[in-house]
């Protein structure tokens, strides 16, 4: 009846215009995405939206574009499953995702792209046991992947099967309370917190305001971060191997006993403030190359997916590097210190001298060695690693000035019996350079002959080539990024090779030779 | 339409007040550290430092390595170990049954000096295989007690050497202060017309740290090898601990299990080829556990006694940096890489590196 009177009404009406209501993305999402999927990045989205608005979203931000191959996998009736149907639908899904991973295989053109759109219903089955390494498998070998209307929990088994399926590491990013299987499931979790409220936030192991800070969050603090933990542990095993390991070889000296070569109180302090504070540093501090460096060269970020600075190679070069310092400084004090007098006064050294000799040794041939490793100074690095061999100095001048009955051995040691001993001074300077010596030629040939990435652009930087040389700046700058076929600047790619291949195809079929072939459009 | 008002409320909260003085923002303060942004050196390898560097280190090394070497070289030694020389041939095969008889223990060698020998003249005693650096050895003392006449019964800590037969404690107790060194030599210089006897200054051979603060001068030895069994020598009773320079050096525990200990000085120069006869007193058991006693003559020069090895290892880092410097310059030279090349970034060089 209702539409008999609209039929009647609704006549001769003159059409005004249209409106529509655009959910804005917010601000630098497609530039974020585009910089990620330059780092090397692979990029899903699941949403609760339906997949209209997902597909939309998609085109918005370039993971979709013109001339990707969509593959729908949809449940093709929407009607009430019955029982028995169910394992017909599965056996639809389970061919849908069998033909896609066939057309995918014959796809010849290597800069095809294939999405793959899923909706939550679909995604039910396919998320069985039986099917999802399937599921997985195809949805690996697409370049983007949009999961539209899924539920909370969908979202955690789709990060779950995504992390453990593939074994890499994975990060979620998300704003509402919807979103907080997911950010807990992945290996790291972020939350925006805003418009939604803090519910992601709290459940996150990062937090940003905007998602396009997620870029220099990955880019820069990523990067830097792999770089710093990296290095950092890997002193902290030399330090520590350099250092205890001295103890156990002059145990064979003590037949046995137990007997430590050092006084207490150095042993103490050693890895309290007189090695601690450097490394601090370098943890907090270091940086490869600076910031805009790292948002203009993405492909820097995959020196940490691909795992350069701690593999066993590193980790065991640093472990033999203790070794040597360590057998470097017990040797050499051994033999200067060997039996003779060490004074010109005729004084023998006793435990006490050679064990505050192999002390000063140890501090300042490892703090010399972090110097080298460092290659970012501001004054905090210059003040915790001077500082520190400068507090061994003035501590070891203030415990000998405390009465005998606490610094017993060491009192006065080092105003009377070494400070004024040439051998002494000596024997610091020869074990500091000794030590750090393989370490000084293995990074000047490695500089030389094999550099890494970094090294040349801190060599561009510190030349000022890229203020000199723009253009050469520029050109490595867009070809500093990993093959993406997702993003606006691939999109951009993408419509570059599509017209030229058009140019190419005009200019093959014209005949006759003196007419210009047209300008594409 | 005329009507129609631009709507008061801006959409969503996200965009603030425009220009409005009252911010409201929640983005915190700038600053240099907190954003990373501190001024900072950052010195790279060039081939520039890489050569300069092992050339300093080379230019520095080797002079100092010729200096210390001249040092060492100047210093003249003699050492001569007569422990086993000093048996009587009686007791050839029952070194510590001699050892702990009370026969007359007296030994007489005798010293060829090599070259002339500037005053003064140190003479050390040399024992090895005496592991003064074991644990047990080295925790058996008392600092308190060594420091002041009130803390004469603080003997805990030297246990077993801490109370006398007679139930007094041992002053200086423990193990270390038990077993001193008690060999004695008396020097002369048979050819020498006009002094035939050579005396041994034995003043001024401990540190001065040691005589002023860690050893009392109102304590004096009591009970000492009172304990029932004799590890060494014996200490004058009226003697003041802080003028007993023996105990100190004796004290003082060495590093290694081979290590000399200063005896004495002799003030007077001697000549090259001179015979020094020594009529010891071959007091100390070492025989108990095949340990070794040398005695030793030496001058010292700058860096101390004789050894060359800081001299030899200088001149070998030295060495070592001047052909790496060379091995630098050459690879530089044959095979340049422009600094800042770009051809050399991982992405111009091809697949398959990083």
């Amino acid at each position: 009846m209702l539409e008999l009177v609209a039929d009647m009404m609704e006549n001769d009406l003159i059409l005004i215009g249209a409106t529509a209501v655009e959910d804005k993305l917010q601000k630098g999402v497609p530039q974020c995405i585009d910089k990620l999927a330059q780092a090397g990045l692979k990029i899903w989205v699941l949403t609760g939206d339906k997949m209209e608005t997902a597909i939309n979203i998609g085109f918005s931000c370039s993971l979709l574009r013109q001339g990707m191959k969509q593959i729908c996998i949809t449940v093709m009736n929407s009607d009430a499953v019955a029982q028995e149907s169910k394992q017909a639908v599965k056996e639809n899904i389970s061919m849908q995702i069998t033909n896609a991973s066939q057309m995918v295989k014959l796809e010849k053109d290597p800069h095809a792209a294939f999405a793959l759109i899923i909706d939550g219903k679909t995604l039910s089955y396919a998320l069985e046991d039986d099917m999802k390494h399937q599921f997985l498998a195809l949805a690996v070998v697409c370049a983007s992947v949009i999961c539209c209307r899924v539920s909370p929990k969908q979202k955690a088994l789709v990060t779950r099967l995504v992390k453990e399926g593939t074994g890499k590491t994975t990060l979620a990013i998300g704003d509402g309370a919807n979103d907080v299987g997911m950010i807990q499931e992945a290996d790291i979790g972020v939350g925006i917190s805003g418009v939604e409220g803090m519910q992601a936030v709290m459940a996150s192991d990062f937090s940003i305001s905007q998602f396009r800070f997620l870029e220099r969050l990955l880019v820069v603090h990523g990067h830097w971060c792999y770089k710093r933990i990296a290095q950092m542990i890997c002193y902290f095993f030399y330090k520590n191997i350099a250092f205890g390991l001295t103890l156990f070889y002059f145990e064979a000296f003590t037949a046995f006993s137990g007997q430590s070569v050092y006084n207490d109180w150095y042993m103490l302090l050693f890895n309290v403030i007189l090695t601690s504070l450097p490394v601090i540093s370098l943890g907090v501090f270091e940086q490869d190359v600076s910031s805009e460096v790292c948002l203009q060269f993405p492909a820097l970020y995959q020196q940490g997916p691909k795992n350069l600075f701690f593999d066993w190679y590193r980790i065991l070069g640093w472990m033999g590097n203790g070794l040597y310092t360590s057998l470097v400084i017990f040797i050499l004090n051994i033999m200067i210190f060997y039996n003779q007098a060490f004074r010109a006064e005729g004084q023998t050294a006793d435990m006490a001298a050679m064990g505050a000799t192999m002390f000063s040794c140890i501090i300042t041939a490892v703090n010399c060695q972090i110097a080298l490793t460092m290659s970012h100074f501001t004054w905090i690095q210059h003040l915790f690693v001077w500082g520190s061999v400068t507090t061994w100095y003035l501590f070891l001048l203030l415990f000998g000035m405390l009465p005998p009955y606490y610094s017993e051995d060491a009192h006065k040691i080092l105003v009377e019996a070494l400070g004024p001993a040439p051998i002494y001074w000596c024997t610091i300077l020869l074990v500091t350079v000794a030590c750090n010596l393989p370490y000084l030629a293995h990074i000047s040939f490695q500089r030389c002959f094999n550099p890494m990435d970094h090294h040349i652009i801190q060599e561009i930087k510190y030349y000022k080539k890229d203020v000199e040389d723009q253009h050469m700046w520029r050109r490595e700058r867009s070809k500093a990024r990993q093959e993406t076929k997702i993003g606006f600047t691939a999109r951009v790619d993408a419509k570059i090779r599509q017209l030229k291949g058009k140019l190419q195809r005009r200019s093959s079929t014209l005949i006759l030779p003196n007419c210009m072939p047209s300008p594409c459009q | 339409m005329s009507g129609h008002m631009a709507s008061s409320s801006n959409g969503g909260s996200g965009s603030g007040d425009s220009g409005a003085p009252r911010r409201n923002s929640k983005r915190p303060k700038y600053s240099k550290f907190t954003q990373q942004e501190l001024p900072a050196c950052k010195p790279i390898l060039t081939p520039k430092w890489v050569v300069s560097a092992f050339l300093i280190i080379a230019i520095v090394f080797i002079p100092i390595g010729i200096a210390c070497l001249l040092g060492s070289r100047d210093v003249v030694e003699v050492v001569e170990r007569y422990e086993t020389r000093c048996i009587p041939p009686a007791y050839a095969n029952n070194e510590v049954q001699y050892i702990q008889s009370s026969v007359d223990k007296t030994c007489n060698i005798s010293m060829t000096i090599p070259k002339r020998m500037k005053k003064p003249i140190y003479v050390y005693y040399q024992l090895d295989n005496f592991y003064q650096n074991h644990r047990r050895y080295v925790k058996s003392r008392s600092d308190k007690q060594l420091k002041s006449l009130k803390n004469e019964n603080d003997t805990s800590s030297c246990k077993p050497e801490h109370l006398a037969t007679n139930g007094g404690a041992i002053v200086p107790c423990g193990l270390i202060a038990w077993s001193l060194f008690n060999d004695t030599y008396i020097f002369s210089r048979p050819n020498n017309q006009n002094n035939q006897s050579l005396t041994v200054n034995k003043k001024g051979i401990a540190w001065k740290s040691d005589k002023e603060k860690r050893f009392g001068k109102d304590v004096r030895p009591k009970n000492f090898q009172g304990g029932g069994l004799r590890g060494g020598g014996d200490l004058d009773a009226t003697i003041p601990l802080s003028e007993q320079e023996d105990l100190m050096v004796w004290m003082r525990t060495a590093a290694l299990p081979t290590f000399r200990k200063l005896y004495g000085k002799i003030e007077v120069d001697l000549e090259a080829n001179e015979t020094i006869n020594v009529t010891l007193g071959n007091n100390y058991n070492t025989y108990s556990f095949n340990g070794k006693k040398k005695l030793v003559l030496s001058t010292t020069s700058w860096i101390g006694g004789r050894n060359d090895f800081l001299g030899i290892a200088y001149l070998t880092v030295g060495m070592i940096c001047l052909a790496l410097a060379i091995g630098f310059t050459v690879v530089y030279f044959v095979k340049p890489r422009r600094l800042g090349d770009p051809t050399f970034l991982s992405w111009n060089r091809g697949p398959g590196s990083h």
